[in-house]
Formats: structure tokens, sequence, C-alpha cells
């Protein structure tokens, strides 16, 4: 197959990003990715809700 | 530990925790503070410095602008249960091995 | 998953001991960032400018600061985002 079979077909992000935790977290894995998505919650919420835009508007470090 | 810091991973960042660091970043800064933790995400260093009170200033200092992390004392246990202790829920602390 | 070839035993004691510390390392920070909401922040930032703020949020990869009444060398920008690779420290009290 041209596919690496590590990669099954039509995987989902979620799934993926999953897989990925648990490499990275192993049995806490599901903990960590509790955690963060409260907190990617807070910001996109506050984001959408103030709509902050970036200061500076260049970026000083490229 | 010159430069490379993003790149040592948990195993090498878990062993600064809770020793007095010195931290130069950017061109030209210099922190002092108890490490709390490594994000080993961003490789950023969160420091803290316990003032007279109750209260404690603490820096956190970016893994992208690290330029040199040198270990000034090592961990003792007042400090280590004051760090521990500073902003997370005493309940569910892992106790880290010296 | 973990690799389970011949003899990998110490191999997979190892990686479960990094998952290990890279969870706690990583669980202490996250808490610390959620700690530091609605507090006041100085950022120092590259080209050496310094400025104050009230710290909202930060996205999960450690990119984006999300922050209000930041106080900007020409006045008071309400709502702001700042780029995490223009920060290199910031200090706030608890």
């Amino acid at each position: 197959s041209w596919r690496n079979s590590a990669a099954p077909p039509f995987e989902r992000p979620g799934e993926r990003r999953g897989a990925e935790m648990k490499k990275l977290y192993g049995e806490d894995a599901a903990k960590i990715l509790a955690m963060e998505a409260a907190m990617q919650l807070t910001f996109d919420r506050n984001c959408d809700l103030k709509q902050p835009k970036y200061w500076p508007v260049i970026p000083l470090k490229l | 530990m010159q430069c490379g810091w993003p790149l040592l991973g948990p195993l090498q960042w878990i062993r600064y925790v809770n020793k007095l660091v010195k931290v130069k970043a950017g061109k030209d800064e210099e922190h002092r503070g108890w490490l709390l933790t490594v994000d080993p995400v961003s490789a950023s260093l969160v420091l803290v410095n316990f003032g007279e009170g109750e209260g404690a200033s603490v820096q956190v200092v970016m893994g992208h602008a690290v330029e040199e992390v040198e270990v000034l004392q090592e961990a003792n246990e007042e400090i280590t249960d004051r760090l521990q202790a500073s902003f997370l829920p005493p309940r569910n602390r892992t106790r880290l091995d010296p | 998953s973990i690799p389970t070839s011949a003899g990998s035993e110490s191999d997979a004691e190892q990686l479960q001991e990094e998952q290990h510390a890279r969870s706690v390392l990583r669980e202490t920070f996250l808490r610390c960032l959620l700690s530091i909401s609605n507090k006041k922040v100085q950022f120092r930032m590259h080209e050496k400018v310094k400025v104050d703020a009230t710290f909202g949020a930060s996205d999960i990869d450690v990119l984006n600061f999300q922050v209000s009444d930041l106080h900007t060398p020409i006045g008071v920008q309400k709502e702001a985002l700042i780029r995490c690779q223009d920060v290199i420290s910031f200090t706030f009290d608890v």
C-alpha cells in the first residue's frame, strides 16, 4: 500500500489528537486534554467576545 | 546549561524543578527564582520569588527566549512545600522526587 | 502506540517516566496560566518594550495571550492579542 501503515484511513482530527496526547502524556492524557480544552474554550470565547487586535500590529520578532 | 533549552525534554527539565535557578533570556534579561515548572509545549519556565508575607512574585520566561539556565541552589523541603502550595490546589499534587 | 520490540522493557519504562514527567510539568503550567486570569501582568518584550496589561487567557499552544487594558507606549488598547514570540518574559504577583 502507498499509505504508511501507521496512519489509518479517514482518520478524524479528534482521534488523531487523542492518539498524540496518549503518546505524549500516557495515562494522564485524558486529564491534560480536558484541562487544555477548557483553557482553549476560554481563549476562543474571549476572542469572540472582545475581538482583540494584535499588538504590536507588526511582530517585533519574526 | 547552554542554549538548546527547548530541546532538552521532560526528563531533563524536571530535574530543575524546585531548584533556585538563574535564567538568561533575550539579549539582556536575567531572572532568578525557584523553578515551579517548565511547560513541555513551549519550554517556558515559571519562576517564583517569595516575599516577606504570604505573597509571591511569579516570572514566566518564554522558552524561545532562553539563553542559559543555571542551578544556584538545590531544592529544600520548606521551599518545595511552599512552591507546590503557592497557587495550586493542595490536593491531587504528586510530590516530585528531589 | 508504545513500541514493543524485543528487549524494549526499559524503553517502555523510560517512555512511561517521560510521559509522567511531561504531564506533571504541563498540568502545573496549565494551572499557573489559569490562575493569572484577571491579574495585572507586566510583559518584557523584544526591542526593550515593556507593557502592562490585565491577563485574559492563553491559547494551549502558547502562541497568543489575550489581554485587556494594554498600556502601550502610545496609549491604552482596550483589548489586545500579544504574540508569545514577541515576549521574553512576564511577571505577576500571587
